[in-house]
């Protein structure tokens, strides 16, 4: 009789749903074929069934705007017959600031929306609900209810958040926090296929925008529990490039800090992230042409 | 870990043995939808939404495709359930492969449902007319008040509760029945299942009483599937909210006043209406299973020297401590009670098993012990098991003796053939002579007949 109770409780799950809501990467037409509304709708839907499915499921949604990004809505504390207009007030006001922000800046093209801290604010939000079992967390494993992260990014990314984007990725890893990504843009993120791959997370980029709900409650709806015993979507290549320290360029090869593991694109004589200072042997120029020659033009 | 016997595992088995039209009627209600949906295996629940959208019969093949190889078996119970609660039904098409497709009412409730969201059963009553509302821990101290008050009625049997409920006592009967048991003139004594009833949790214990309050409905003029409905419907107002009585049928403000004995809803009365308030144990029916954060607080410490200390004034409480241990004193807050052998033995003729009571010790905690590793001291709960072993130490089977073979040979084959069969007890060569478990008797009788020939 026991054993049942425990198996039956193993499926809830808090879920943390990141949208995207750059404006530049909705407004364009070409970068996705499925309208902002379109999209919210799709979205809803999906929050809902998570919710039916077991009413200790918690689902939180966080905007990643352009400038900022903030808590939309967490079902544990609105009322059950309002989902759909609380989400949607909260989010106007959302959009509304996330503008005002925006004026002192020029953007050219799509620009990139503010993942890393999004992705910053969800694991906080996971340990807080859980502040109390951070102990057992480590002892056992397991959290409760098993939270999960899912992203619903379009806009590319952005180099410069690199760093932060990593390190909310290995703490995600840490706590055992899943983050599946599903991409509604045209290219693919390196972002969130390094996200997935490392956290055990699935990643997605669906062929058909306009059956969103169908992917996102047979992919994304899936718990942690049932994950052991369903064919998922496996990944087929992971862009394992990384962002060099200093000027924030996407690069193939690049000198590597053999103190501290930053990346640069060129030589450097000194650290800039922990102060160490190289030695000769970097600045021998037989080698470094060496490695010019060698890099693969891509 | 021995089956308890007494809970059907949950109220959704009760469900599913309904007949076929009731069934189907059920899913008219979009309550009853979604609570059916909730109490399915994860999988099946996941089956139900990644389907939710296709109109068309899907292959059991195709459905296979879905799973690892090492869910087989989990693939296959949740299908089961689908089909059990008739949300799937099973079709063989033209090319004779089995086919599924959802039930077409279940399909559309729970379509609306992810549209629209979640809807409340019945508006709460606005709080200008409501006064003087209970707030939340007075609510769970009333139910858990009301839910004891039933418990040590039930135990007690003889009517010597200061508080009577409003039970007629031949329903009282009929709760009691299985867990009392009363030979002529002596006073009743809890049975094996009664003695396993009241180690287990609260949602348990309120699944047996709203089990056998359902199957005897139809006694009182009652529809069972609308007792069920009520039932469902009811587990998803809102904890702590009043509503009004006028949106009840007669017969469900006769049902709600049980309930009220039970603990489940709390009855006000207003100036001019009157409302019940539904409590936790009410919206926790749809679930089959306790939340660990929804657990009440424990009381118990356990010591190395097999003392117990339980920070209870509850009289339920010191009943079940008895039921394991001697009770050494009792103060107005504090029970001081001591396991020992003869009590344990005695427990244990009763029918309760040392699991129940480890389990119970563990789940009852107090808050100070909860958080160590493990949270009874391990030499007591070792000790527990093993006296428990001690009462094992003969186990009785029944069984048939077999003397005077013919012929070795005979004797030989017969004992290989008891073998076979895994129901060979004894055997001794020498006197030819040998002992068979009482279930293979049909098989060594026609075997020996074929020997006999």
């Amino acid at each position: 009789m026991l054993v049942c109770l425990c198996n039956c409780t193993d499926d809830v799950s808090l879920l943390m749903v990141l949208l995207d809501t750059n404006p530049f990467f909705w407004s364009t037409s070409k970068s996705t074929s499925l309208s902002f509304s379109n999209f919210l709708s799709h979205v809803l839907a999906f929050l809902n069934s998570v919710l039916l499915l077991n009413q200790f499921n918690q689902v939180v949604v966080i905007a990643t705007g352009f400038n900022t990004c903030d808590y939309v809505y967490d079902s544990s504390s609105s009322p059950t017959n309002q989902r759909a207009e609380t989400l949607l007030r909260k989010f106007e006001e959302f959009v509304v600031k996330d503008e005002q922000l925006s004026k002192e800046d020029t953007v050219d093209g799509i620009g990139n929306s503010l993942l890393s801290g999004s992705l910053s604010m969800a694991l906080c939000c996971i340990l807080k609900s859980n502040s109390n079992d951070i102990q057992r967390v480590f002892r056992s494993g397991s959290l409760h209810p098993q939270p999960r992260i899912l992203c619903l990014h379009g806009s590319p990314d952005g180099p410069g958040q690199y760093v932060a984007v990593m390190n909310a990725i290995f703490s995600a890893q840490r706590s055992m926090v899943p983050i599946d990504s599903c991409v509604l843009g045209v290219q693919h993120s390196a972002f969130l296929q390094q996200a997935s791959y490392i956290t055990g997370g699935v990643y997605l980029k669906p062929q058909q925008l306009d059956g969103l709900f169908q992917y996102l409650s047979t992919v994304f709806g899936t718990d942690l529990h049932s994950r052991r015993f369903l064919q998922l979507p496996k990944p087929v290549g992971v862009d394992f490039r990384a962002s060099c320290f200093c000027h924030k360029n996407t690069i193939d090869m690049g000198y590597i800090c053999s103190v501290c593991l930053s990346i640069f694109c060129k030589h450097h004589k000194k650290c800039s992230t922990c102060g160490s200072v190289f030695g000769q042997a970097q600045t021998n120029a037989p080698s470094t042409s060496n490695q010019k020659r060698k890099t693969p033009d891509t | 870990m021995p089956q308890v016997k007494i809970i059907a595992k949950n109220f959704m088995d009760m469900v599913a043995s309904l007949p076929a039209m009731k069934l189907d009627k059920l899913y008219d209600n979009a309550f009853i939808c979604e609570a059916i949906l909730r109490s399915l295996p994860p999988l099946a629940k996941k089956y139900v939404l990644q389907m939710l959208y296709i109109d068309v019969p899907v292959s059991a093949k195709s459905m296979q495709e879905w799973v690892l190889a090492d869910g087989y078996s989990k693939h296959n119970v949740a299908i089961d359930r689908l089909i059990q609660l008739r949300l799937f039904t099973e079709a063989v098409d033209r090319k004779k492969e089995t086919t599924y497709r959802l039930n077409p009412t279940f399909q559309i409730n729970l379509q609306k449902h992810i549209i629209h969201g979640g809807v409340l059963p019945r508006e709460p009553m606005p709080s200008n007319i409501t006064v003087r509302l209970p707030s939340l821990e007075d609510l769970d101290a009333y139910a858990a008040e009301q839910w004891e008050c039933f418990l040590l009625h039930l135990i007690s049997s003889s009517t010597q509760g200061e508080k009577t409920t409003n039970f007629s006592s031949s329903l009282m009967k009929i709760f009691q029945r299985g867990l009392l048991s009363q030979r002529d003139k002596e006073p009743p004594k809890l049975t094996e299942s009664g003695f396993q009833f009241l180690l287990m949790d609260t949602n348990a214990q309120l699944w047996y009483i709203i089990r056998e309050y359902i199957t005897n409905s139809e006694e009182r003029g009652l529809d069972s599937a609308d007792l069920i409905s009520f039932m469902l419907e009811l587990s998803f107002h809102v904890t702590g909210e009043a509503y009004n009585m006028n949106t009840l049928t007669d017969s469900q403000r006769n049902v709600i006043k049980d309930l009220a004995d039970l603990g489940l809803v709390k009855l006000q009365q207003g100036r001019k209406e009157s409302w019940f308030i539904p409590t936790k144990l009410a919206t926790n029916l749809s679930i089959s299973l306790s939340d660990t954060s929804s657990r009440k607080l424990g009381f118990v410490v356990v010591e190395t020297n097999f003392r117990v200390y339980a920070y209870s004034t509850s009289k339920l409480h010191c009943e079940i401590l008895r039921l394991f241990s001697r009770v050494e004193y009792q103060l107005p807050n504090l029970i001081v009670a001591a396991i020992t052998k003869e009590n344990l033995y005695n427990a244990f003729e009763n029918g309760i098993m040392a699991e129940q009571i480890i389990s119970f010790l563990q789940q009852n905690a107090h808050p100070r012990v909860a958080e160590r590793v493990p949270s009874v001291p391990e030499n007591v709960t070792d000790q527990i098991r093993l006296w428990e072993s001690d009462m094992n130490r003969v186990e009785i089977t029944p069984a048939h003796f077999y003397d005077e073979f013919p012929t070795r040979e005979v004797f030989d084959a017969a004992c290989d053939f008891a073998r076979e069969y895994g129901g060979l007890l004894w055997e001794d060569s020498k006197t030819m002579r040998l002992v068979v478990k009482a279930e293979i008797l049909m098989h060594m009788r026609d075997f020996l007949r074929r020997e006999k020939q």
